[in-house]
């Protein structure tokens, strides 16, 4: 997937900034305040994005620091007692979570373009080979990956209206969901 | 093995480049300058008051006498360029005295189609009186007087579109009614077939070399001109472009006639006047070069530029007839065959050559800030997959 926030995020600025923020009249201050309002949050989406995911994680793990110091307090009151409870219940399913977090998304990015690189390196390497089997079953392997790797593509740019028939691409999320 | 870092392109690595990917001289010299200046600034709005001292030191330097520019304005439309439109008041050889409407036409720092503006005068100055094209006047190939480099030429009355028509950017998916398109079909493929009928031989065109017939080299060199972009310009690697191009490899289609070719002859492409339907203006003639007329018809044909027509079931080609009643009409017209194994493999071809402007180039120079609409560019890559998905079909059907 080559269309990312970091490109997109750029390219809206460089729009605002070089062409559309010089073309607002200077009378008008509540769209000049406005546009810089958005070039502002677009610089702030740029600089959050890559620390999103570890910002919540980190959050995660202090609130289950929290939630375990809590989880020895002895109350008698039945409210209390009920809400601590539930948030024992939290906890279990938060520690997994957490633990199924410990990745970076930056880490999936790249192994995703590793193993592209590698396999893309395999085609490579039979361009001049005479063992047409093995070529084919590359191949055959490949195509069959390329399709259902290009619907899932297609399906996400497909708010962009480039199909000629969008009813023949599903939407992105059915695809996901499995 | 050590990552090259496309951003900052090394000349070892541009070398190397040049080496494995041999292709014309004019196309080899583009390249390398991209490269070479790849590592510089992006592009910084340009006032219009920078472009017309540029513009009038070019006069200057053609000698053209006593002349006034007047009026300069940003006129919009596609991807790739930057338009500004102006009057000269000069004494125009052979007609006198004139107010004459001009266009600029000057790259950005790096463009989604990286082409010689010497090809562009050229090509354009080779069909003069062949077919319409607007009047081309003066070129910076090296962007001396320029900031860039940019060729100068006539405003061309028309329109791309009607003024009812809806389509996305750069004139893709555009739908032209049934009214207007049974007049412009027959147009748009006398006019093709005019392009590849043309004998180029006394033509002035230094910024082209002409492939050997009955040999590989024209598909060769195409396929070496993409394929060294994709690798200039990508930072995903896609299985599927390296599918694509060791197929062509292997199925290189041999030149049977050597034709120019417009190498983006679509809607979007020409202009017409409304009141009477008559394309007035061929454009964008960047891409042309001298090759095999299967290129054209194969680009055509895509389906990035089709759309459909009113009943909801037929497929337009380039929203003006079915593929048919394109492909005969071509043939009566031309004289020239057509070979569907060839237009298969230029198929292919054209939308290797998409996808490598979308997904390569459109990615390197929005993440570098490279044009005036990085914008667009960055929109522009979107329709990569529905391309490399089109790509992916034609090679299983070859298989």
């Amino acid at each position: 997937m080559q269309m990312r926030p970091e490109v997109q995020i750029a390219a809206m600025i460089k729009a605002l900034t070089d062409v559309v923020i010089p073309a607002v009249p200077p009378s008008n201050k509540l769209a000049s305040e406005q546009a810089q309002l958005v070039v502002g949050m677009l610089h702030l989406m740029a600089a959050q994005l890559p620390v999103q995911f570890r910002f919540d994680r980190d959050e995660l793990g202090r609130l289950l620091e929290t939630a375990s110091e809590l989880s020895s307090l002895a109350v008698a009151e039945e409210a209390p007692r009920a809400a601590l409870a539930e948030l024992d219940r939290q906890r279990t399913e938060a520690m997994a979570v957490l633990e199924a977090c410990r990745g970076e998304p930056a880490q999936l990015q790249a192994s995703v373009a590793s193993l592209r690189t590698s396999m893309c390196s395999l085609v490579d390497s039979f361009a001049a080979s005479e063992d047409v089997v093995a070529r084919e079953r590359v191949e055959t392997a490949l195509f069959a990956m390329s399709k259902a790797q290009l619907l899932r593509d297609r399906a996400l740019m497909k708010p962009q209206r480039w199909e000629p028939d969008p009813a023949a691409v599903p939407d992105i999320t059915s695809l996901l969901a499995g | 093995m050590q990552v090259q870092d496309k951003n900052r392109p090394d000349a070892a690595w541009i070398e190397h480049l040049r080496a494995r990917f041999p292709c014309e001289r004019e196309i080899d010299r583009i390249l390398v300058r991209k490269l070479s200046l790849r590592d510089g600034p992006g592009f910084s709005p340009v006032p219009l008051e920078t472009l017309v001292a540029g513009v009038e030191a070019l006069l200057v330097a053609e000698q053209v006498p006593d002349f006034t520019v007047t009026n300069p304005r940003w006129l919009s439309g596609g991807a790739s360029k930057l338009q500004m439109a102006f009057d000269l008041e000069w004494q125009r050889p052979g007609l006198g005295f004139e107010k004459t409407a001009m266009v600029l036409r000057m790259e950005p720092a790096e463009s989604i189609v990286e082409t010689s503006r010497l090809r562009e005068f050229q090509l354009i100055k080779a069909f003069e009186g062949v077919v319409p094209v607007p009047p081309v006047f003066w070129c910076d190939p090296d962007g001396t007087y320029l900031p860039y480099p940019a060729l100068i030429y006539g405003f061309a009355p028309g329109v791309t579109k009607p003024s009812t028509a809806a389509s996305g950017v750069s004139g893709l998916g555009m739908v032209i009614p049934e009214s207007v398109r049974r007049h412009l079909a027959p147009q748009f493929v006398d006019m093709l077939a005019r392009i590849h009928c043309h004998d180029f031989s006394q033509n002035a065109l230094s910024a082209f070399d002409v492939p050997q017939i009955n040999t590989t080299q024209c598909a060769e060199w195409g396929v070496n001109w993409w394929e060294r972009v994709w690798l200039e310009d990508c930072e995903e690697n896609v299985p599927m472009m390296h599918l694509a191009a060791a197929w062509m490899r292997r199925n290189l289609p041999v030149l049977d006639v050597a034709s120019v070719v417009h190498s983006d002859y679509r809607s979007g492409n020409f202009l017409y006047t409304e009141h009477d339907n008559r394309i007035t203006a061929l454009l964008d003639w960047e891409l042309g070069r001298i090759g095999d007329r299967h290129q054209d018809i194969a680009w055509t044909t895509s389906r990035a530029f089709s759309s459909m027509s009113e009943d909801g079931k037929t497929v337009l080609v380039c929203g003006l007839m079915p593929e048919r009643e394109f492909y005969e009409g071509y043939e009566k017209a031309s004289g020239l065959s057509i070979n569907p194994k060839t237009v298969h493999w230029y198929k292919v071809f054209n939308a290797y050559s998409i996808a490598t402007l979308t997904l390569g180039t459109g990615y390197r120079i929005a993440r570098n800030g490279k044009t005036h609409q990085d914008i667009l560019v960055a929109w522009l890559i979107g329709i990569g997959g529905m391309i490399v998905d089109e790509m992916r079909t034609l090679l299983e059907e070859a298989r």
